[in-house]
């Protein structure tokens, strides 16, 4: 039980946000050090995959980054089903995307498992002259609804690898509450393939 | 030293020069990966073997078209527009004959490709493009570009989003005019059909059909017959719905056609729509290399969607040994998106498509689709019903 060194977990991550709002960059950025300035559109979703090594565990994600139109909705649920992990995306220059998130994070709090770890990213922070959302009012809002809360910028690598590194250490924390015995990770269909130990 | 040649000639030399390298252990054993441009503009990356199969590709291309012009020297120039089989209880048996004669070996003609220079034609022709485009008046596309420049909605706004996501790089449509083009394109379709008004995945569709048809008025006709004629209704309006029932068909016909690897992947609580969904919105032009990704869609004007299912079917299959042996939901993904990738030569997968798959009627698809459409319609309302309650708890 206290070989945390060696511990590993395997997590499914889910982005979701308004269309252009950077799901697609921010993913890139994290996996591949990379940034373009036009990222091309994702259709249905695009999958990637990422090992973050921390001390407490080795988390492996699979990131499930997904198309941000509206009537890409109705595709969601596939994405989200089982997911250890939610990132709610929003563009700072865009009020629309910010009242999106919202709509996600009400979705989410509703429909996926309860035990999903979510967080509000405010992305393009580098854009602080076309600013329409401003940090308190995210950051408000995130609080109220008890979730972290991030501006990043996916262009700059700010907060990118503080993002996932701060998902990757909840995921390992509440692996471990499970793990000395509190309660038993509940094996109900719908939650496999969610958060699982394969160390 | 390339000033005077165009970028497809480019692409060629490029390409042979390359072919050099196959003969040498050392490229081979260092796995080189090449860039280079495909016949229509795309940045391919790949291994020598990959370059060696594109021009094995091209040669099979150039013996092909020969095969096309020597049936239009025998047949008469646009002999494949007179096979329509049924319709004329006029027509002489003798006549009748030949039609059906003519559409028996178009068949298996488009089935091998079209030539890239008489694609446009007879896209054009048999897709229903031109018939469409004939019961409206010829200044029809002009008129409606006009009438709707300078309009902003909420279409126009998310298609000039994605002009610039749309291929990036590429040498044409990554260029002002290309930009201004495919807008003007997808920016009257959202006029002519507002139900469907812009759906992210008409942007690859649109910008492919421009490649191919030279010409925007052609493109957005061809646009037009593939939205209205082609594919199943619904599939890009408000949820999807369409894009749903061929998810569902497509999911019977696996457990059908590839029973193993249906039921591997259902122990892997893998959906498989999770990857097919994209192929089936963007008719695979966002995974397949382009000249197998119109060698593709070549049967889908002349035969109609069903062949998506064929298509979509046959890269499963291809991978039947890998897929089975897969243990993590990201390997799967892996193993479809490296197949699709490289596919360079379009043979390997129509083979497969049309001969080890079967046969699937028109007929068929239509009855399952009928069978899937009333739980998708309600699995669709609960879901709305459910989250305008979470809206109602906001307020």
């Amino acid at each position: 039980m206290a070989r945390n060194a060696n511990k590993s977990l395997q997590a499914k991550l889910v982005l979701l946000g308004d269309m252009g709002a950077g799901k697609t960059s921010l993913v890139l950025r994290f996996v591949k050090g990379q940034f373009s300035e036009y990222q091309e559109s994702t259709i249905g979703a695009a999958f990637f995959t990422q090992v973050l090594s921390l001390n407490e565990a080795t988390v492996k994600f699979d990131i499930w980054d997904t198309a941000g139109q509206e009537r890409y909705h109705s595709l969601a649920p596939m994405y989200y089903r089982g997911a250890a992990a939610a990132i709610v995306v929003y563009d700072i220059t865009s009020m629309d995307s910010f009242v999106r998130a919202k709509k996600w994070v009400r979705e989410v709090q509703r429909q996926a498992n309860s035990s999903l770890t979510m967080l509000l990213v405010a992305n393009k922070a580098d854009l602080e002259d076309e600013r329409k959302v401003s940090n308190e009012e995210g950051e408000e809002y995130a609080k109220e609804n008890g979730l972290s809360f991030l501006e990043t910028s996916a262009k700059t690598a700010q907060n990118v690898n503080e993002l996932f590194y701060e998902i990757g250490k909840r995921l390992a924390k509440a692996k471990s509450s499970h793990e000395t015995g509190m309660r038993l990770h509940s094996r109900a269909g719908q939650d496999r393939g969610g958060l699982f130990c394969c160390a | 030293m390339y000033g005077t040649k165009s970028k497809i000639d480019l692409a060629f030399e490029y390409q042979s020069q390359v072919a050099v390298l196959r003969p040498s252990i050392h490229s081979r054993r260092a796995n080189l990966t090449v860039k280079f441009q495909d016949l229509y503009g795309f940045t391919v990356e790949g291994n020598v073997d990959d370059v060696n199969v594109l021009n094995e590709v091209r040669e099979k291309v150039r013996q092909q078209g020969r095969v096309w012009w020597a049936l239009e020297a025998s047949k008469g120039a646009n002999w494949y527009l007179h096979t329509t089989i049924g319709q004329g209880s006029a027509l002489t048996s003798s006549l009748k004959f030949s039609a059906l004669a003519n559409a028996i070996t178009l068949k298996k003609l488009i089935r091998k490709g079209i030539p890239p220079v008489l694609r446009p034609k007879i896209w054009f022709s048999l897709s229903g493009a031109a018939k469409k485009k004939s019961t409206v008046p010829d200044s029809y596309y002009d008129d409606l570009t006009k009438a709707v420049e300078g309009k902003v909605t909420p279409a126009t706004r998310q298609i000039d989003h994605d002009l610039p996501r749309t291929f990036p790089g590429h040498p044409w449509l990554d260029t002002p005019d290309g930009h201004a083009t495919l807008r003007r394109v997808l920016v009257a379709y959202s006029f002519r059909d507002s139900d469907v008004g812009y759906c992210q995945g008409l942007n690859y569709v649109a910008a492919l059909l421009l490649l191919v048809m030279k010409t925007e008025e052609d493109a957005f006709w061809m646009l037009a017959v593939l939205l209205e004629n082609v594919l199943v209704n619904d599939c890009y309006t408000n949820n999807l719905s369409g894009c749903h029932v061929e998810q569902r068909v497509f999911k019977d016909l696996l457990a059908k056609k590839c029973p193993r690897i249906a039921s591997h992947l259902e122990a892997l609580e893998f959906d498989v729509s999770l990857v097919t969904t994209e192929w089936f919105l963007c008719l695979f032009s966002k995974s397949l290399p382009s000249e197998t990704t119109l060698r593709v869609w070549d049967v889908i004007f002349y035969e109609g969607a069903k062949v998506i299912f064929n298509v979509a079917l046959a890269i499963f299959k291809m991978k039947e040994d890998e897929l089975i042996l897969t243990h993590h939901v990201g390997e799967v993904i892996n193993i479809l998106q490296m197949t699709t990738h490289h596919l360079f030569d379009p043979d390997d997968l129509l083979t497969v498509a049309f001969d080890k798959i079967g046969s699937m009627t028109t007929n068929t698809i239509s009855k399952q689709r009928k069978k899937q459409e009333p739980e998708v319609m309600k699995e669709l309302d609960q879901r709305i019903r459910r989250l305008n309650s979470l809206r109602m708890e906001d307020k």
